[in-house]
């Protein structure tokens, strides 16, 4: 059962700056060959965690447990970790392979042997026959790569990325992480990343650790945090969501019984993290999980009419504002764009209509501490 | 169309000549004339404008201009190594260790402050029979007469210069080790250096640039300074331009003072070049 353990034991973290607490009550478990992403906004003291783990910065408190040792004692450049740095961090006097083999160098390898790893990650990468290139005749998406070669030829335990696709323009970004997501399968290693962007989150990750404000608020896997957020927080970064301020009518074991202005009764699975609701629950409603339509819905638990105040071309799908009599943020209603889709103006009339099991009790309403909508 | 373009390039032509006439008047002008002179030969009081090598043979078959020549490069050299051993730390304190950078580099200029003449001068207070260091040593009974090896001779010369050239090597180092990124510290570190290792594969080869502006910049002036030999050097002390200085002066010799100068240019130039490929190729070799 060896391989169960965790590769990785984040116990009871805090990091202070002075008087700035970046990082706190941070505890996470890391499995073994799991490609794990930190998201969270800018400043929420994701890249401080993963340099706590790196060991460029010491906790104030708490401990981190790599592969069971502790880590307290052991610097940087002894642990076995290994970064993938933003900015790549290639040195800029010493070409490719020279990059690549800077820290077998330290291992008391013999040349021939460097030569062959060497060659082997820039193979692995898709950068073969780039050795003698210098470093800044690189393009972007090729100084990532000898970034990660450079890494990964290191066998660390766990591979740690920082904004390793923030530098890339839109189509590379896509075309790596499908790599990345290749490569940390391929290689079996635990893949620490931490983004500011929850699509890259969601399409690399076997889990996610949502951080706002130097906590974990939520740690789980994509589809999970995407389907049963914990709170409004998590909710509205983590893809876009509908909220309504509802009124407690009845209460069942798991089942909330409740209503929204000019919405009207709706029935909604208790929060499954055991979070209160009181006596206004608010609960999120995901674009695409709404039905638009002219004429009233059938076969919906819910349908209300409104009006579209706004509407926004994506390409594949068109989204929809609807204002709603008694609600004052339109309702966003995303809707794939099939050719035969009708269109709807501003202006129109229309009808909106979804199923109970698509809305999500987020918990107690809050006037304040959430990140606009 | 050919209007404009002419008129272009008048203004062009317009633009460039202040320089032109600037740097023509003040630096290729003067610089012909002195390489003309080196192929003249003083005939008592006129000159004799026949082209030969005479000077050049005469000097070079001059023991004591061999000697000057050789004792200048080393002299320099010796300044160039010192200035740059002490201003390294200081450079990497200012650029890695200390936030308050425009505090220590206003500290660092402040003996540009007073004129070179005097910090030289200062030095010959400190270092004289009766200077600060002396009686300071005197008061405090570690020596029991004044120490006569300390001024007037090649070490004060290296001392006085050393000093006087200390901010043109902090600074040029400081430049090239300011732009090393800190994210490829962390990268060495990340993949196993110590803080040492660190140093001699990234931060070093990073500044050799650095390295390189602040040795040129010290030891091509310091083979032609006269200045502090003549006031510091003592007989032991007296470097190549000083002897030039003399055949332009006294010795009224200007086509043997614009030999010795040429002669001169020509071993600073050799020196430095060998010293900066060298030096660059050192660099390169660390991996």
């Amino acid at each position: 059962m060896e391989s169960d353990a965790p590769i990785v034991v984040v116990k009871d973290i805090e990091k202070r700056f002075g008087n700035y607490v970046a990082v706190s009550d941070f505890n996470l478990d890391l499995k073994q060959r799991e490609f794990f992403s930190l998201l969270g906004p800018s400043g929420c003291g994701k890249t401080t965690a993963l340099r706590m783990i790196a060991g460029f910065q010491q906790p104030s408190k708490g401990e981190i447990f790599i592969d069971g040792a502790p880590m307290r004692d052991v610097p940087a450049n002894l642990r076995p970790t290994n970064m993938v740095f933003q900015s790549y961090a290639i040195f800029p006097h010493l070409n490719v392979a020279d990059n690549v083999g800077f820290g077998l160098r330290k291992k008391g390898l013999s040349r021939q042997e460097i030569d062959q790893q060497v060659r082997e990650a820039l193979e692995m990468v898709e950068l073969p026959n780039l050795g003698t290139r210098k470093a800044d005749e690189l393009s972007g998406g090729q100084r990532q790569r000898v970034a990660l070669a450079r890494a990964l030829v290191m066998r660390p335990k766990v591979l740690l990325l920082d904004e390793p696709l923030s530098a890339l323009d839109k189509k590379l970004r896509e075309t790596m992480q499908l790599e990345l997501r290749r490569l940390q399968q391929s290689v079996g290693i635990t893949f620490v990343m931490v983004t500011h962007d929850q699509y890259e989150a969601m399409t690399m990750s076997d889990r996610i650790g949502v951080m706002f404000q130097g906590k974990l608020a939520q740690v789980d896997t994509p589809k999970r945090l995407y389907s049963a957020p914990l709170n409004r927080e998590v909710a509205s970064f983590v893809g876009s969501m509908n909220f309504l301020k509802t009124s407690l009518r009845a209460e069942a074991a798991d089942v909330l019984r409740v209503e929204a202005d000019g919405v009207g009764p709706m029935a909604v699975k208790r929060n499954p993290y055991g979070i209160e609701s009181g006596h206004e629950p608010l609960v999120g409603i995901r674009p695409e999980q709404l039905e638009i339509g002219t004429a009233q819905p059938s076969g919906y638990d819910v349908a209300v009419k409104g009006k579209v105040t706004n509407v926004a071309f994506y390409g594949e799908s068109i989204h929809y504002y609807v204002g709603i009599d008694g609600q004052d943020e339109p309702c966003a209603v995303a809707v794939t764009n099939y050719f035969h889709t009708v269109d709807h103006q501003v202006g129109d009339d229309v009808w909106i209509g979804f199923q109970n099991s698509s809305v999500i009790d987020l918990g107690k309403y809050q006037e304040t501490g959430s990140p606009g909508f | 169309m050919a209007i404009s373009l002419r008129s272009d390039s008048a203004k062009g032509y317009a633009l460039s000549m202040p320089a032109v006439v600037y740097v023509g008047f003040l630096v290729a002008v003067p610089l012909a004339l002195m390489v003309a002179h080196s192929f003249w030969t003083q005939d008592y009081i006129d000159i004799n404008r026949e082209l030969t090598l005479e000077n050049y043979r005469q000097a070079v078959d001059d023991p004591l201009i061999r000697l000057l020549l050789i004792r200048s490069v080393v002299i320099a050299g010796l300044v160039t190594g010192l200035t740059v051993l002490l201003a390294y730390p200081i450079a990497y304190f200012i650029a890695f260790k200390t936030q308050k950078k425009a505090l220590w580099l206003i500290l660092v200029t402040i003996p540009f402050w007073s004129s070179y003449l005097l910090r030289v001068f200062a030095w010959k207070l400190i270092l004289g029979y009766n200077g600060v260091l002396n009686s300071g040593l005197l008061t405090v009974g570690l020596i029991d007469e004044p120490l006569s090896f300390i001024l007037y001779n090649p070490n004060a010369v290296v001392l006085t210069l050393a000093h006087a050239w200390a901010p043109f090597a902090i600074l040029p180092i400081y430049v090239s080790l300011q732009k090393i990124d800190p994210s490829l510290l962390e990268a060495a570190t990340d993949l196993g250096n110590t803080a040492i290792e660190r140093f001699l594969r990234v931060t070093l080869p990073l500044s050799i640039p650095g390295v390189i502006a602040a040795s040129l910049i010290i030891f091509i002036p310091t083979v032609g300074d006269y200045v502090t030999p003549a006031l510091v050097g003592g007989a032991d002390g007296k470097m190549i331009a000083n002897l030039i200085q003399v055949q332009f002066g006294a010795a009224n010799d200007w086509p043997m003072g614009a030999t010795l100068s040429i002669m001169a240019i020509l071993v600073v130039a050799f020196v430095a070049a060998v010293f900066v490929i060298s030096l660059r190729s050192a660099g390169r070799r660390i991996r």
